[in-house]
């Protein structure tokens, strides 16, 4: 095969591996956003895609749809976490643990304008800032295209890993993504908080 | 995990790194900063239209070095600006060879002390020459990156990390282009050398016009158009060699000429104060005059 091939078919593999973990996240308002399982009946998407609505329903790539609640949210950050008790044998997420390089390539993967399961490509662009109230927290752009609806999807590395959550919201025309460093902290906190569930350790 | 396309991310993050090294931050207007190119230790050469200020301007390191520049030239036919750093200290680019119809680029820029930052693309097109408002362009690269603000004088790199051109959205309605490294470094070397870029100097004005059939038959080749002059200045250069009005330039120095914008290309080349061969056609037959180029002033 060529490389043009070898790529191809690394992309299928990538896209194998990742649609099960991809979910659409409804609020009961008009829209929907994207989100991600990360294991034992939980899944991670933006806190404004779930700020205003009181059921949260998840549906999965095989169209199974679940009732969830919020279990954890972080406004400055933009994450939240929905726990869905009938999802907790599902695979869970790969989170990168490098550190993110200019010009490495990523792929998003959402929602955008309603359509399912839409990956986009292109590269890490920066590590920049976003100022919140709680300060300057970093934040990951890409000149993948993103849009309404990619909001709580994955940025993915070449290898599949989750390398940040894509937030439209600090947006203008660039894409931006929540760093897995941020998200792996919010888990971490989120876990703690949840006495009712015990999550296994390495389970995120 | 290993896999082609791990591979190709590595070696994208990888040519970001090492043009990285050799793409600094210049301070040169009010608002964002912008990005430059390192062609030697001391030069610095980025867009000329983000080069607002001619004095108090500094040039950020990728270390975050801050170190004061002083404007060494401006060539805004090109929108090339070329900054001399008070202490050596940069690391040079390495300029690519040649660029080719899509092949894979990066955009890159510096407008801020966060670090690099990046663009994926091809190369869409390569055009020229092209009038621009102030000369002429004898080339330029097209490509689908995206000029991320502050990205005007960083470099286009390739998949191995070397320069294939500088990036300017300085020519308008928007657009970004890309000057070949060649021309780019070329029109560096000589505002490092004389402060200003030289452009020839013919003094004609001219239209371009149909040449007719039977006048092509004579040219004994097919060109469709030339540059018909309706002036020639006096004491100029195009008056000592004989140019005429009436007389439609079809070459010069074995280049076609069917308007003005290869004219210009020519002209804004190293072409000044060389003699060169001027084809004309006068009353139906090719002729050829030798017409030496001067320089604007």
């Amino acid at each position: 095969m060529n490389p043009a091939s070898l790529l191809n078919a690394a992309l299928d593999d990538l896209l194998a591996r990742v649609r099960p973990l991809l979910a659409v996240i409804q609020d009961g308002r008009r829209g929907a956003g994207a989100g991600i399982l990360v294991g034992d009946g939980l899944a991670l998407t933006n806190n404004h895609v779930v700020a205003r609505g009181r059921s949260v329903r998840i549906t999965l790539e095989d169209d199974g749809t679940y009732e969830a609640r919020i279990a954890a949210r972080d406004p400055e950050v933009d994450l939240a976490l929905l726990h869905f008790p009938g999802g907790s044998g599902l695979p869970a997420a790969v989170f990168a643990s490098g550190r993110p390089r200019p010009g490495e390539m990523v792929f998003a993967f959402g929602h955008p304008w309603g359509q399912r399961n839409v990956l986009t490509g292109g590269v890490l662009s920066a590590v920049a800032s976003a100022r919140t109230r709680r300060g300057k927290i970093p934040v990951l752009r890409t000149d993948a295209r993103l849009a309404p609806g990619n909001s709580g999807g994955p940025l993915l590395n070449a290898a599949g890993e989750v390398i940040g959550l894509n937030a439209m919201i600090f947006g203008g025309d660039q894409g931006i993504a929540i760093p897995s460093s941020l998200i792996l902290e919010f888990l971490e906190k989120a876990r703690q908080d949840i006495p009712s569930r015990s999550i296994p350790e390495g389970v995120l | 995990m290993s896999n082609v396309l791990v591979d190709l991310s590595n070696a994208m993050a990888a040519a970001a790194e090492k043009a990285g090294a050799s793409t600094v931050t210049v301070n040169a207007r009010r608002r964002m900063p912008a990005s430059g190119i390192a062609i030697a230790p001391d030069q610095i050469l980025t867009a000329n239209h983000v080069v607002e200020f001619d004095e108090g301007l500094t040039v950020a390191l990728p270390d975050g070095t801050e170190i004061p520049a002083t404007l060494a030239g401006r060539d805004p036919g090109s929108d090339l600006a070329l900054l001399r750093l008070s202490q050596p200290k940069a690391q040079t680019a390495e300029p690519a060879q040649e660029s080719r119809i899509g092949q894979l680029v990066l955009a890159l820029g510096r407008p801020s002390a966060e670090g690099i930052e990046a663009s994926l693309g091809v190369v869409s097109a390569v055009g020229g020459p092209v009038h621009t408002r102030h000369g002429g362009l004898d080339k330029y690269i097209r490509t689908d990156t995206t000029p991320f603000p502050g990205f005007s004088g960083g470099p286009l790199v390739d998949a191995e990390g070397r320069v294939v051109g500088l990036n300017t959205s300085g020519f308008g309605h928007g657009a970004a282009i890309t000057i070949p490294a060649e021309l780019a470094w070329k029109i560096g070397d000589q505002l490092a050398k004389h402060g200003t870029v030289k452009r020839g100097y013919l003094g004609i004005r001219g239209q371009g016009v149909e040449i007719p059939e039977a006048a092509q038959k004579a040219l004994k080749r097919d060109q469709a158009t030339g540059l018909l002059l309706v002036g020639v200045e006096s004491d100029s250069p195009a008056q000592a060699a004989g140019l005429m009005v009436g007389d439609i330039i079809v070459a010069i120095n074995g280049r076609p000429i069917f308007n003005h914008d290869e004219l210009l290309a020519y002209l804004s080349s190293d072409a000044v104060g060389k003699p060169a061969p001027v084809e004309v056609l006068r009353g139906g037959q090719p002729q050829t005059l030798t017409v030496t180029i001067g320089a604007r002033e």
